[in-house]
């Protein structure tokens, strides 16, 4: 136990410190000529037009959504994988199958509804 | 082990007290995801290395995604800026603060006079927590799945409706399209 | 317990390894790449070249170290190290042979799911700091892959957990003494495959990027070593998306004859090189036809995938 966290640790440290130490060097060794044209934003050498802070389509926010509640599925699913053999040697598999083919049954009628509906089609 | 916990905890707070009052959405929810990950440190410190990685998954991976890619979508720039700092004037904070701090000498109190073991020695294995889930728990798991569905199909329902009234043209509109 | 002085030097080993073979993947791709195009690719500095990751390296460094004004400037400056941080933290769980690897997690590979997830927020942060239109696009359709990819990544690898019985990835090797997960398991692997593909933006899935469209999309507005940490954690990337391959469904450091640690290399190189060949002769679809082809294909193959893993299990076992 003790063994495992102390190594996670010296990897995060070490990761980090590396990260940080070649960004700095960089900061140290390169030149630093602010030009008029780097303050642009780039839009392939035309003038800069508007600036990026403008709304986008909703259909994104349902790409999140949809990802959430998948990502509790399986969040729901891992146990249940984990733990399916033992199930299984112990005479309950049948049982724990048809559980969890019910749970994912209910959320691919979700899936069928919102791919019928056309919320997957990204026109 | 005790410091680790503590320092965890520290920074834990401490990234939380910065996500109320950082006035940036983007760098608050920051905040939030590192505070997240202390305590996923937290949990696994304390025996629970399960529920230490869905923290990660679920809330730092995927909840917290979320909230940036909503602040991303809704891309106020300066002026959510400028609204947050007028909402963080001391007649908008200083009654909860207090009763937070009620809250906290309690929780205070009771560490330090019960005798709460910190240091538990039971390492609750990824198995153990799936037995339980999927034992005397196992009708929750279902109705979880029921919830799920009605996620799904609420989020298509609210979806739509600003879909439609900023057109289909396409999935990633060009900024200057942007209404 | 193993000593300290033990686990730091695994810790080492393993992180100068994957950075080394990161290195060494920036001149490999270039030359595969320009052998199936027939040309020689870079082969000036050192001998046949192999040195040209060190000279791009200095180049990099002595480029300036440039934050644009209009860019969040702390935000635009973590971004490029959360995917090179979260990369090399997941190589932690990765067991090698028996005795090399940095953890012997018992979540392991839930570790891994949670580092991909956190890696995901580099992109899109990069993207939204840039203040740049092309950025912000780039970094939206980051979003939007990485998170969709996630979900298929995840569930792919269910069929694996219900055969081994464990989220250990030592345990997991261990499960394939006999029998590859790959032969079983092929609907998984092909999908764990594409996943991996997607969330290391990596081409034919580098929509985020796409220069003809976005010019360099989510680091459109980076330069120097910043720019260079997003390449590095890139081929960090595809190297534990090979080695995890290896360790998942190609039994890790089993196979006749050669040591454990040779296999384990040899099995992950010929992942690299296919993911390169995929680079050489895949056109990159449209944003709309990989976030389709994900939901509509991969998600119901990876459901379908566990239940009839499970149900072969439970048949098997009865």
């Amino acid at each position: 136990m003790n063994e495992s966290y102390v190594s996670l640790l010296v990897l995060a440290a070490v990761a980090l410190g590396l990260g940080t130490v070649i960004l700095m060097l960089n900061g140290l060794l390169g030149p630093s000529k602010p030009t008029a044209s780097k303050l642009d934003t780039f839009e392939t050498g035309n003038e800069p037009e508007g600036d990026a802070r403008q709304r986008f389509s909703i259909r994104f926010y349902l790409v999140a959504i949809l990802f959430i509640l998948f990502d509790i599925e399986v969040v729901f699913l891992f146990p249940w994988a984990v733990l399916f053999k033992d199930y299984v040697a112990a005479g309950l598999g049948t049982f724990m199958f048809v559980e969890m083919a019910v749970f994912v049954g209910i959320l691919a009628i979700g899936l069928a509804y919102v791919w019928r509906k056309g919320a997957l089609e990204w026109d | 082990m005790n410091v680790m916990f503590y320092v965890a905890a520290v920074v834990a707070v401490a990234c939380t007290v910065r996500v109320v009052t950082h006035v940036n959405g983007v760098h608050a929810l920051l905040y939030f995801v590192v505070s997240l990950f202390a305590v996923a440190t937290i949990f696994y410190l304390i025996g629970a290395p399960f529920v230490a990685a869905l923290e990660l998954i679920v809330y730092a991976g995927a909840i917290m995604v979320l909230f940036i890619f909503v602040v991303m979508l809704l891309n106020r720039g300066p002026q959510s800026v400028a609204q947050e700092r007028s909402w963080l004037n001391p007649r908008a904070w200083v009654g909860p603060t207090a009763l937070s701090l009620v809250l906290a000498v309690e929780v205070g109190i009771l560490l330090f006079a019960g005798d709460l073991e910190l240091e538990t020695q039971t390492r609750v294995a990824p198995k153990e927590v799936g037995i339980t889930l999927l034992g005397p728990y196992l009708l929750a798991v279902e109705i979880a799945s029921m919830l799920l569905l009605a996620g799904l199909v609420g989020a298509y329902h609210l979806g739509r409706e600003g879909g439609r009234e900023g057109g289909r043209e396409g999935a990633h509109r060009e900024p200057g399209a942007g209404r | 317990m193993r000593p300290l002085s033990l686990q730091l030097v695994s810790v080492v080993t393993v992180l100068v390894g994957v950075l080394t073979l990161a290195a060494g993947l920036i001149w490999l791709e270039r030359r595969l790449l320009a052998f199936w195009q027939e040309r020689l690719g870079p082969n000036r500095v050192g001998p046949a070249g192999l040195l040209q990751p060190v000279a791009d390296a200095i180049k990099l460094l002595a480029k300036e170290d440039w934050v644009p004004p209009f860019a969040d400037r702390p935000v635009f400056v973590i971004a490029p190290a959360i995917v090179f941080v979260t990369v090399l933290m997941s190589f932690a769980v990765v067991p090698i042979t028996p005795g090399i690897g940095v953890v012997d997690l018992d979540v392991g590979l839930l570790f891994f799911l949670a580092m991909t997830g956190l890696g995901a927020y580099s992109a899109v942060l990069a993207g939204w700091a840039s203040g740049s239109k092309y950025a912000l696009l780039g970094g939206l359709r980051a979003a939007a892959q990485l998170l969709s990819y996630e979900v298929f990544m995840g569930l792919s690898l269910m069929g694996v957990v219900v055969m081994a019985g464990s989220f250990n990835l030592r345990d997991i090797v261990d499960a394939q003494r006999d029998l590859w997960f790959i032969v079983p398991q092929f609907a998984g692997f092909v999908v764990f495959m594409v996943a991996g593909l997607a969330e290391t933006h990596r081409l034919p899935f580098d929509m985020p990027e796409a220069e003809a469209e976005l010019v360099a999309g989510f680091h459109a507005e980076y330069s120097g070593m910043k720019f260079g940490m997003f390449f590095v954690g890139e081929y960090a990337g595809i190297i534990l998306i090979s080695s995890l391959i290896t360790v998942l469904f190609l039994g890790g450091w089993h196979g006749p004859w050669l040591p454990g640690w040779l296999w384990f290399f040899l099995k992950t190189m010929l992942f690299i090189c296919f993911f390169i060949l995929l680079r050489a002769s895949l056109a990159r679809p449209r944003n709309d036809q990989l976030m389709a082809y994900g939901w509509k294909v991969m998600l119901p193959v990876a459901l379908l995938n566990l239940m009839v893993t499970a149900a072969v299990v439970l048949a098997v076992g009865d």
